[in-house]
């Protein structure tokens, strides 16, 4: 019971985090848009987040693998496996030279992720609640 | 309006230039005959019929009388009714059809012709766009000054009469212009299949063509839209893209401008030319007459034309868009097939006498534009007595600043307005104050970084001697440890006397050299680091591919498994980040990079190249580099680069009006922000590309206007801004946005948009099915009416289109297959056509072909035996000299019959002993024929001094360098098929699907085809 709820609320702020990331991410990409930094800032801020979004992910997955729940594990499998792909073809940076042609998708990439990540917090939250009425 | 262009267009068979002694090069040259008078003529808006079009869109107090009156006058004097704008839907069969009947049979075509031009047979309504809008110019023309009726009365006027000139015109083989224009009747007959009934006639339209409809039978009289009864003349019919409350928007918002109204006169006319393809099935006759190919010649003339409409704006050598009327919805930008964009040179080399005037605000600052930053510019309009001005871009008013206060005349224009340039040019550069500078002015500086590695070594490129460079030797790859800065860059005139010597000892140095590695990231770096504080420009002079330290490139290219699989365009995608690193790097600190390549061996140009595009540089590529026979072209452009006019530490930005926005941007420069372009340095060589996309569904502005502005320092220190304005008008439908389309621009576009990273088969597959959806699209506006079957149309714009397709296809960028071209030069090709302005992009697709030994040999008159031969075998002699012209290289075409001795003068060496043309030394020895070669040489070089053409000499049947050097780089095979080749291609390829509408007009085989191509090749 208890190392349920210690596993939850790990899960929880990892995915806050996450969460927080992404969002950071994609407010510099729109202000980028409305010039308010230039591309040479935009990127360097970017790429200063991309990793430790990487890890996290995957510490969340592992996390989520160890608690044996099952079905949050294979949710996020997507993503991680997503994000190894894009770290190993070495397209996980912004590229600064390319960064308006590549905006748009840039921008819709990470809005997808924060989507997903929104479901995978709702999904969470309902596995908690699920542990505490089983428990009771 | 000059009479020049009417006597051309009168003039239909061949104007007498054309008409060479020698019939059998002399055909080509009339088929191209009709092409100079429907240029004149055609619906691109010949300036006869618009001018004296802007009374009628005017109708009010607002018209320039100095402007347009004159006009009248003069055309009255035209005693060729068919000249005269209220008649103006006549232009085309009064001119046309001579031409194309000459061809024919003449008289055989004479009774049902005639017939057509009674009024009392048109039943058929005219085109379904005119009637809605003929009632708004009736009214206006009533309100007209007298002296329009009167005008066309006296030209038109019953309508019986008006057919009267039409009928002598078509009965006879004389064009009914004035007695000087006729042309002998024997002129017709040069073209000699001619007079064969089902072959082949190259139809040109200045009219919806109901008259020259070839197998005229087929044809009721009846059909005939196009030709109203008498009230049109009259009245004549409004402009199918300019309605009339444009024009009056259009006059009221600049009065000075007075622009008349878009096609007012043409309102019916329509152009196309065609091509009909009537082979019979199995034959071996193609079906088409080659010699009726369009081809591009006297295009030089279009290019300094401003279009007539909008007197006020830059000249189209600054900025031409794909078509000069932007479509006003999203659905007509769908049916538009082509790119839409815009092709932007903003330092193009002008003619003397025509340079940008410079104005200089002094402190009071530049007037521009509180909300949107718009530079002032001839297209604003003053009002409130002119203590405020209206924004063209954003429409917002603004307060004229009191030093830039002048009272308005009646007409609401500045008083003035003579006295500022910046009111009544198009273009010109404005002195900018301190606000508009980061940091003083930096004086320029080249720092040189070359390769001394044993391949250079070897080829010899540090024997010739550089004019001027500066070096630093990077010890330690890992950390580099950089002495003084300053010390490293020097003042130039100060101490000549150390870089003399200094590169007089570099070959010595590194004579014993054996390193086979080159370290050329690290180089980089350390350049980085002495330059950064400058900026400036950097010369790389690299000769092998970089091995050593931070990036290294693989030597990929020479991976046989990739290159020749549909792997290949990655490997013309960079690889290694390093390079895009550092080029945003140099960018930031205003150093722009040149490549100079030499390598024998693969040296991955794709990765280095990047180097040059992200910031504002060029890639020169010498493959297989040999001092002796290079060095004359690495020199000339060497010195070309240092010093030609060259703007530093430039941004560039676009802004045009609201409705519509740039998509992607093409070109060598960095993106700063979304629309500004860095460029730390640009010159005249290099021209830029911008893709339009509309933001709203549709657009309620008439007139789009756009301003470059590009922000630079100059080589004397001084801070300027170079602005060029034009607008361009929105229009409703396609026919307008067809007759204004620009075919060069459509190819620069075309080919920046695939050449470099795109598969080739796929780049050329989509340069295809572009052109055939364009094409059909157009014949879809076209067909029904007029029942066009059998021939291939195409609007009078884009008439070359096709061939520069073809050629562009054959272009080294995208020719073949992977192993026609090696990978660096594909690289480097696309990467100097990206940048190539228009004009020189065509030549380099389409050369010149020249030749010269009638000039050499019979000592005739230079001036005038030089013309451009069409590139077919047909016009090749075997006994000529031939000079092929791309604006990179010369290729000289040696005839086996061409006499020993001159062969043999030269090349300076016994022709009998079959020399190695590759490595002999041409023209060095001096001798009459020599002189008047190299004579003819200096004067094509002067006309495009970008690049030192390299010469190269082929003779006829050497294989395989003839097809290296010349069929391939000339398209020969493919030029004289290019129209019936790029049709059979549509139809046999998956185009077909696309192009089936096409496909049916076409009305070919594929065998009569395929055999037309095999006996042409």
């Amino acid at each position: 019971m208890v190392g349920a709820v210690i596993a939850w609320l790990f899960g929880f702020f990892m995915l806050i985090g996450l969460l927080l990331l992404v969002i950071y991410q994609l407010v510099s990409l729109s202000d980028l848009e409305y010039d308010y930094i230039n591309p040479y800032d935009l990127s360097s801020r970017i790429n200063a987040v991309i990793l430790p979004e990487f890890v996290l992910q995957g510490t969340l997955c592992l996390l989520f693998l160890v608690s044996g729940q099952w079905m949050l594990f294979l949710f996020s499998v997507p993503m991680l496996y997503y994000n190894v792909r894009l770290y190993l073809q070495r397209k996980h940076l912004m590229d600064v030279t390319e960064i308006f042609n590549q905006l748009n998708g840039e921008k819709k990439r990470r809005l997808v992720k924060l989507i997903y990540l929104v479901i995978l917090l709702f999904l969470s939250l309902f596995w908690m609640v699920w542990t505490l009425l089983e428990d009771d | 309006m000059q009479p020049g262009a009417d006597k051309t267009a009168n003039v239909p068979g061949g104007p007498a230039p054309f008409l060479p002694a020698n019939p059998q090069y002399a055909s080509p040259f009339t088929s191209s005959g009709p092409v100079v008078g429907m240029q004149a003529s055609g619906s691109s808006q010949p300036s006869s019929p618009f001018i004296p079009s802007r009374p009628i869109a005017g109708s009010g107090t607002s018209i320039a009388p100095g402007a347009s009156m004159p006009t009248f006058p003069r055309a009255m004097a035209v005693p060729d009714s068919s000249w005269m704008p209220p008649p103006g839907r006549f232009n085309g069969p009064a001119n046309a059809p001579p031409s194309a009947y000459s061809k024919q049979a003449t008289s055989a075509y004479q009774p049902t012709q005639v017939p057509r031009f009674m009024p009392s047979a048109q039943p058929t309504p005219p085109f379904s766009i005119t009637p809605q809008e003929g009632p708004p110019v009736l009214t206006h023309a009533g309100s007209l000054p007298p002296s329009i009726p009167s005008v066309a009365s006296n030209q038109m006027p019953p309508s019986g009469n008006s057919a009267l000139p039409l009928q002598s015109s078509l009965s006879a083989p004389r064009p009914p212009g004035p007695p000087q224009l006729t042309p002998s009747p024997g002129d017709y007959n040069v073209l000699p299949r001619g007079s064969v009934p089902q072959s082949p006639v190259n139809m040109r339209f200045s009219a919806p063509g109901s008259i020259s409809q070839p197998p005229p039978q087929t044809l009721p009289a009846t059909h005939l839209p196009y030709h109203p009864p008498q009230g049109g003349f009259v009245a004549p019919p409004p402009p199918i893209g300019a309605p009339i409350g444009f024009a009056s928007r259009e006059q009221m918002q600049y009065p000075s401008a007075a622009p008349p109204l878009g096609g007012s006169l043409q309102g019916l006319v329509e152009d196309f030319q065609s091509i009909s393809l009537g082979s019979t099935p199995g034959s071996l006759d193609p079906g088409l007459d080659f010699r009726s190919l369009p081809r591009p010649f006297d295009n030089n003339d279009e290019m300094i034309s401003v279009p007539e409409k909008y007197p006020f704006n830059c000249q189209p050598r600054f900025l031409k868009l794909t078509t000069h009327a932007l479509p006003s919805s999203q659905s007509l930008l769908a049916r538009w097939h082509l790119p839409l964009g815009i092709v932007v040179h903003p330092l193009a080399e002008v003619p003397d006498g025509d340079e940008v005037p410079i104005v200089n605000f002094g402190p009071a600052g530049i007037v521009r534009c509180r909300r949107c930053r718009t530079y002032i510019n001839p297209y604003v309009t003053f009002t409130d007595a002119g203590r405020k001005w209206r924004c063209n871009i954003c429409a917002l008013m603004n307060d004229v600043p009191g030093e830039y206060l002048c009272a308005l005349d009646a007409n609401g224009r500045r008083c003035d307005l003579d006295q500022r340039p910046e009111l009544s040019k198009g273009s010109v550069e404005f002195v900018a104050p301190t606000e508009y500078m980061v940091r003083p002015p930096m004086p320029p500086s080249y720092f040189f970084v070359i390769d001394v590695s044993v391949s250079a070594v070897r080829n010899g490129l540090l024997e010739s001697s550089l004019s001027q460079p500066q070096m630093m030797v990077v010890a330690d790859l890992d950390d580099i440890f950089l002495p003084l800065p300053d010390d490293l860059l020097v003042n130039l005139s100060d101490s000549r006397n150390v870089v003399d010597a200094f590169l007089d000892s570099l070959p010595s140095m590194f004579q014993d050299n054996a390193n086979m590695e080159s370290a050329f990231g690290p180089a980089l770096k350390a350049s980085y680091m002495v330059m950064s504080q400058l900026g400036g420009k950097l010369l790389i002079f690299q000769s092998t591919l970089p091995s050593l330290g931070a990036g290294r490139l693989r030597l990929r290219g020479d991976d046989r498994r990739v290159y020749g699989t549909d792997k290949e365009h990655n490997l013309r995608i960079p690889e290694d980040s390093f390079y895009k690193q550092m080029a945003a790097d140099f960018t930031k600190n205003q150093i722009a990079v040149d490549i100079y390549a030499f390598s024998e061996n693969y040296s991955d140009i794709a990765s280095l190249g990047t180097l040059a595009k992200y910031t504002g540089g060029q890639v020169y590529h010498y493959p297989s580099f040999k001092a002796d026979s290079h060095q004359e072209k690495l020199r000339h452009e060497l010195t070309r680069d240092l010093t030609r006019e060259t703007a530093w530490e430039a941004v560039m930005r676009i802004r045009c009006s609201k409705g519509v926005r740039f998509a992607t941007y093409h070109g060598h420069f960095m993106l700063r922000s979304v629309d500004l372009l860095a460029l730390p340095a640009v010159d005249s060589d290099k021209a830029f590309a911008m893709q339009l996309a509309l933001e709203e569904t549709l657009l309620t502005t008439q007139v789009v206007f756009f301003q470059v502005a590009l922000l630079y320092t100059s080589s004397s220190g001084e801070r300027r801004i170079r602005v060029h304005t034009a607008a361009v008008p929105v229009v409703p439908d396609l026919a307008e946005m067809y007759r204004q389309a620009d075919t060069g621009a459509i190819i620069s576009l075309l080919t920046i948009e695939n050449s470099l990273s795109n598969k080739l088969d796929d780049a050329r597959q989509m340069i295809q099915v572009k052109i055939v959806k364009c094409l059909k699209e157009y014949r879809n506006l076209y067909a029904v009416q007029h029942r066009l079957t059998g021939r291939m149309i195409y609007p009078e714009s884009l008439k070359l289109l096709p061939l520069y397709a073809l050629c562009l296809c054959k272009s080294a960028a995208l020719r073949g297959g992977f192993a026609d071209v090696s990978l660096d030069e594909r690289c480097a090709a696309g990467y100097s056509m990206m940048i190539l302005p228009i004009r020189r992009l065509l030549k380099l697709l389409y050369p010149s072909l020249l030749r010269t030994d009638e000039i050499i040999l019979k000592a005739a008159d230079s001036e005038d035996s030089l013309k451009q031969l069409p590139l077919t075998v047909g016009s090749l002699d075997s006994r000529g000299l031939y000079v092929c012209d791309d604006g990179f290289s010369f290729v000289f075409w040696l005839g086996q019959m061409l006499p020993s001795d001159v062969i043999n003068k030269i090349l300076g060496v016994d022709s009998s002993m079959f020399p190695d043309l590759s490595k002999v030394q041409f023209f060095e020895q001096d001798n009459e024929v020599t002189r008047k070669i190299k004579t003819i040489l200096q004067k094509l070089r002067t006309n495009d001094p970008s690049y030192c053409q390299l010469i190269h000499v082929v003779r006829q049947g050497e294989q395989p360098r003839e097809s290296v050097l010349f069929m391939s780089k000339t398209n020969l095979q493919v030029a004289a098929t290019t129209l019936i080749g790029f049709c059979s291609y549509t139809a046999n390829r998956k185009a077909r699907k696309l192009a089936s509408g096409l496909w049916h007009l076409l009305l070919v085989n594929k065998a009569g085809f395929s055999t037309a191509l095999t006996a042409n090749s």
